[in-house]
Parts: structure tokens; sequence; C-alpha cells
């Protein structure tokens, strides 16, 4: 219900912000030529411009409630939802990877700071992380394609695939991947070391430590599944941080993703293309917000613990149960 | 940032009691303590100040350093080195002697363009945390400290922003209201106060639920006044580490804008000269090179003194056994 009224009010902002914009649409669209008085009713009908803001208000909150997000303004007329899913999948094809990979390496390279804290292997990669998370990511895929594409050779510099055919070509995805997922993969391992470090410092770890378990088992299974809890919260956030961040990976690469198509509409004053992208990407963060709190629901062994028979056995009896799921 | 939050600080020293010698003198050496020995446990009280902690981390000797050296030549640097938009008729020179930073597409020089390109960064930076620690500050200590009503609206606006991520407003705003520096300014601090204000809300409930504001409560104290002087203080290092943060990523989020081209044209800054400089990769790589890794240094340095000031404030956080 809260996520509703927050949707609604993004695009209640957002609809009044660029109603109050100055400038003129119409004129943008037909470009930098004079404009008869007549020809410039025709199009403000057309579009509806004509009806007082209120109106048009509620038509437009009630047509994206319906999937309607109405029609961009240029010279195709497209609906705006047609636009934007036609480039959504190349975001995706980028977002996706560099969701995954950064996941998965902050969790790993997040354990093993924690694990050799204070050791030289830890201070590499806590150093790395800041250091990486400092960077602004649009010039480290500038940095990338200077080295890799214009002195190495190795990946091309520009566009998703060969010039002329379809499809998303592997090599174009290397270069744009990495720039996304570097800055998150950096945040990530921080989290990820601080939660460990905390989560290897509680007395269950050390009952565990008392048996006798190898440190590795202590790590894997023992901490980290406590340790994972933020770093639950941090991916869900994330998602919306990397679809953000792909309008500058975007813009490096020319990669004709979601990203691109924002910065064209923004600079072209195609209000209702911004009102869509944006509408697209709350839907996307709230749902993933949704998605967070049942995943951390399942992640998290307190909760789990009320659902499952095992752990509903008194204080005693756990410590046992505890013992033989090891032995097993 | 869910990290800070996670955090805890240990209690301030203002909730034990004074030492009776008086505030500020040392405590009474003992004759039979071991003088100098290093990792001693100091009896309670008496702990080495957070402060002195972290001006003598090695990461703030080097950092604390670069960050001055960058706002100085911020401050200082636009009158040592020429006119940067005076055009010369030797077009993309690689460095040299003559020109340090080699010369731009058009022959202008390229440090004097790098070093008057940081005062935006610079300024917006530092202007936007000071805004979000104000907002953050009064917003977050109030609802924090009172609960009710204005938590309630407080989380709901914070709940607001944090949908959408900075980025998405503050070009679809910037791109509508037009790019100057104060609009910059003020889009970023409408967007990111909230990072700030949780944590001092976070921290007033912690505090407010304290022995010596209930006592200050007890004495008749109006709450404004228990807010001010015993809350905030007490709630300032998790404060001034999300500050340091809020620094680093204002600089990223204008390099960013800038970047795409929506910044301030009348003073280009390091974000705009990297715009520039994508179409001069292939002949000019040292356009990409110097305004990024300027962009870099200063974030880098925010980011560090910020970590050094969170360790040197909690000590114990996390402390493996």
């Amino acid at each position: 219900m809260s996520s509703l009224i927050l949707f609604i009010a993004v695009i209640t902002v957002l609809f009044f912000l660029l109603e109050m914009a100055p400038g003129d649409p119409i004129q943008t669209l037909v470009g930098d030529v004079p404009l008869s008085e007549a020809f410039r009713a025709q199009i403000t009908a057309a579009y509806g411009l004509d009806k007082p803001v209120w109106e048009r208000y509620v038509l437009y909150l009630g047509n994206v409630f319906t999937g309607n997000l109405g029609f961009s303004f240029g010279t195709n007329n497209e609906p705006v939802l047609d636009l934007i899913l036609s480039r959504a999948g190349n975001t995706l094809a980028l977002a996706v990877p560099a969701f995954l990979i950064s996941t998965i390496g902050g969790i790993i390279l997040g354990s093993i700071a924690a694990r050799t804290r204070k050791r030289w292997l830890d201070g590499g990669i806590s150093g790395g992380a800041v250091a990486l998370f400092s960077v602004p990511n649009f010039w480290f895929g500038m940095l990338l394609i200077m080295v890799f594409s214009i002195w190495l050779g190795w990946f091309p510099t520009q566009g998703k695939s060969p010039y002329g055919q379809p499809g998303i070509g592997f090599e174009y995805l290397v270069l744009p991947v990495i720039t996304m997922a570097t800055s998150e993969l950096a945040y990530k391992t921080r989290i990820m070391r601080s939660s460990m470090i905390e989560s290897l410092g509680q007395d269950f770890v050390d009952t565990a430590r008392s048996k006798g378990l190898s440190s590795s088992h202590l790590l894997w299974r023992h901490a980290l599944p406590n340790a994972l809890l933020p770093m639950v919260t941090v991916s869900g956030y994330s998602l919306g941080y990397i679809l953000a961040g792909s309008v500058l990976v975007e813009r490096v690469f020319g990669w004709p993703g979601m990203g691109l198509l924002f910065i064209d509409a923004i600079n072209r004053q195609n209000n209702m293309v911004i009102l869509g992208v944006v509408i697209v990407l709350t839907v996307v963060i709230i749902l993933v917000n949704i998605l967070t709190d049942v995943v951390y629901g399942l992640v998290d062994p307190r909760l789990r613990a009320q659902f499952s028979p095992q752990r509903t056995l008194p204080p005693e009896g756990r410590q046992d149960r505890q013992s033989d799921e090891v032995a097993a | 940032m869910t990290q800070q939050e996670t955090h805890m600080v240990p209690p301030p020293e203002t909730d034990t009691p004074a030492p009776p010698d008086g505030a500020g003198s040392p405590p009474p050496a003992r004759p039979d303590a071991p003088a100098g020995a290093a990792g001693r446990r100091r009896p309670p009280g008496t702990e080495r100040s957070p402060w002195r902690v972290f001006l003598r981390k090695p990461s703030t000797l080097v950092f604390l350093p670069l960050l001055g050296l960058f706002v100085l030549i911020a401050a200082l640097g636009p009158l040592l080195v020429g006119d940067p938009s005076a055009t010369g008729n030797a077009e993309l020179l690689a460095p040299s002697a003559a020109h340090p930073l080699g010369t731009d597409h058009l022959g202008r020089d390229y440090l004097a363009r790098v070093v008057n390109g940081g005062q935006i960064s610079l300024l917006v930076g530092f202007t936007v945390a000071v805004l979000c620690m104000t907002i953050g500050l009064v917003v977050g200590g109030l609802a924090g400290y009172h609960g009710g009503w204005m938590d309630t609206l407080m989380v709901k606006l914070a709940e607001f922003f944090q949908v959408l991520p900075g980025i998405v407003l503050a070009l679809v705003a910037a791109a509508l209201l037009g790019a100057n520096v104060f609009i910059i300014v003020a889009i970023l601090s409408i967007t990111m106060w909230p990072a700030v204000a949780r944590i001092v809300r976070a921290e007033a409930m912690r505090i407010s639920q304290l022995g010596y504001v209930e006592s200050a409560r007890a004495a008749g104290f109006r709450s404004v006044r228990i807010i001010w002087s015993d809350v905030l203080p007490n709630a300032l290092p998790p404060v001034l580490v999300a500050t340091s943060m809020t620094v680093g990523r204002a600089i990223l989020i204008e390099s960013g804008l800038a970047y795409l081209g929506i910044g301030d044209p009348s003073h280009p800054s390091w974000g705009a000269l990297l715009n520039s400089a994508q179409a001069y990769m292939r002949d000019g790589w040292w356009l990409a090179v110097a305004p990024g890794l300027c962009i870099f240094l200063v974030v880098l340095a925010v980011n560090m003194l910020g970590d050094a000031l969170n360790d040197a404030y909690n000590p114990t956080v996390g402390r493996v056994k």
C-alpha cells in the first residue's frame, strides 16, 4: 500500500515538474523553423496539450495503471511503453551480468577480506575496494576503452554488435559490463567484509570453533548465512543504482539501452518518454524492494526458525540437534 | 548508507562522570603504572581521544594533506595558471614543459582548464555536504527525539527520495530548471539529505534513551535545548562519517551530470572536460586522464578520511575474537 502511494507521489511530482519546465516542446519537435499558428494549434490538439493541466494529469495517471504511458513526442509518435521495452532488453543485458558479478564477487572477496583481517590480503582487498568505490564509473569506462580497445585492440569501442547486424555481440558486452559491475562490486565487498567480521565475532561461531570445526567450514557454513543478511538489503538497492548508472555507462559505450533513451529524451524535452522511463524504473525498484523483503525472510535464520520444525525444540535440545547436523 | 547504521557507537564520554580533578587536565599518573606500554588497556575515562587517534592514522597523514592540496589549488590555482579559455594555435599537443598537461582540441592549455575545473567540483561537493548535514541534523534530530508524526513524515520523505536514485532525479530536474551551480547544489542537497537524516535519527533515538537526557528532561529543559546541547553533539561522529561520504557522492554525481552535458556551461568542471575528451580519446589520451584522476583522488581522499574517522570512533566494531 505504501509502495503504491510512493509510486503515485513519484509520478505526481515529476508530472508537474515537467509541466513547469521552461521551453516549448512543440518548437523543439519541429526544429528551428518558423511555425504557423494553425499548425501549432493542430499539433497541440493532436497531443491533447490544449486541455487543462489537471485534466491531463488525471488522464495520464489513469492511463499509467492500464499500461499506457502515452506517446513519444517525436516524428514517429511511437507509444512510450513500446519504445522503452524495445530498449529494456539491451539495458538488462548489461545490468543482469553486472548485478550477478558484483553480488557473487562481493560476497567472496568480502568474506576473504574478513577472514584474513588485518593481513596483507585484507589490506589489498579493502584498499582496492575503497579505490574502486571512489572512481567515477564513466571515467573508468573511458580508461577501459583507451587501454583495451584503442591500444590493445581487443574489444570494440562502441555499440552493441557489428555494424548492421542484429543482436548483441559478446565482445561488445565485456567492457560495459565490467564498468557497470566495478563500483557495485567495491561497495558490496565493503559491506560483506564488515558484516562478516561482525558475524565471526558472534558467540555461536565461538561455540562452533570450540567444537573443533575447520575454519573454512566455520566461515562458509556458520558465519556466512548470518553475514548475508545485510547483503540482501544492499543487493536490493544496488539493482536500482545499476539501472540508474546505466545512463552514464551507456553513454560512454554508445549502448542503445534505456539510459541512452533517457538522455536523448531529456535533451529533446520529450516529456512523455522522460516520465515513462522514470515510471518503469520506479516500478522495477519498488518490485525489487518487495522481493528483497521476501528474500530477507527466507535467508534470515531467526525468521526461518519459526517455520522449520527442527528449530522449535526447547533450548537444551537445540544444542544436540545442531551437533547432529554438523555430524551429518 | 546501510553500513553506518549497523555500526554502533560506544557510549559517549559525557555519559560517564567527569574526573573530579576537572576536565581537560590529565588524571594523576599512577606511579606503579608502566610508562608507555603499547597496547595496554587504559583505565576508563582516560582513553586516547578519538580525534587524536584519527589524526595519527597513516591514511589520515596521507589523505588529509592531499585533500588540503586540492582545496588550495582550487582556491589559489586559477590565479597562477593562465587564462583557461585562451586558444593557441597548437591543438592536441601532448604534455610537455610548456604545457604540463598538453593542450586540447582548440589549443587551450589543459592545465589551466583542469585547475579551473576543480573549483566547481569541490564547491559542489562541500556545499552539498554542509547543507545535507544541516538538514539531516535538524530533521533527523527532531524526528528521532520526538517520534510521532514528525518521525513518520520524515521516514516517508526519506523513502520518497530513496526510491529513485539521486542521479535520475538530478538529471530530470537539472535538465528542466537549467543547470547553473546553485541549481545543481540545491537538487543534490534535496536528493541526498535523507542518507544523513536517517543516521541522525537512529542516533537521536538511541541517545534519547540514555540517562543524562532523561535527567535533563526531568530538570525541565526545553526539548529544543536538549536536542541541541545533549543529543546532537553526541550524535556527531557517525554524522561526520556520513557527511564525508556525501562529499564524495556529490562530487561523483555532479561530474556525472556534467559528463552527460548537464552542467554549468560557463564554468566547465572536471566532468565537462571529460565530456569533451571522449571525442579525442584516440588522438589525445591525456585529455581523458587528468580530470578523471582529479575526481578520483578527491573522492578517494574524502572516503578514506571518513573511514579513518569511523575507525577512530568505533575501534571495537567487529573485533574478531
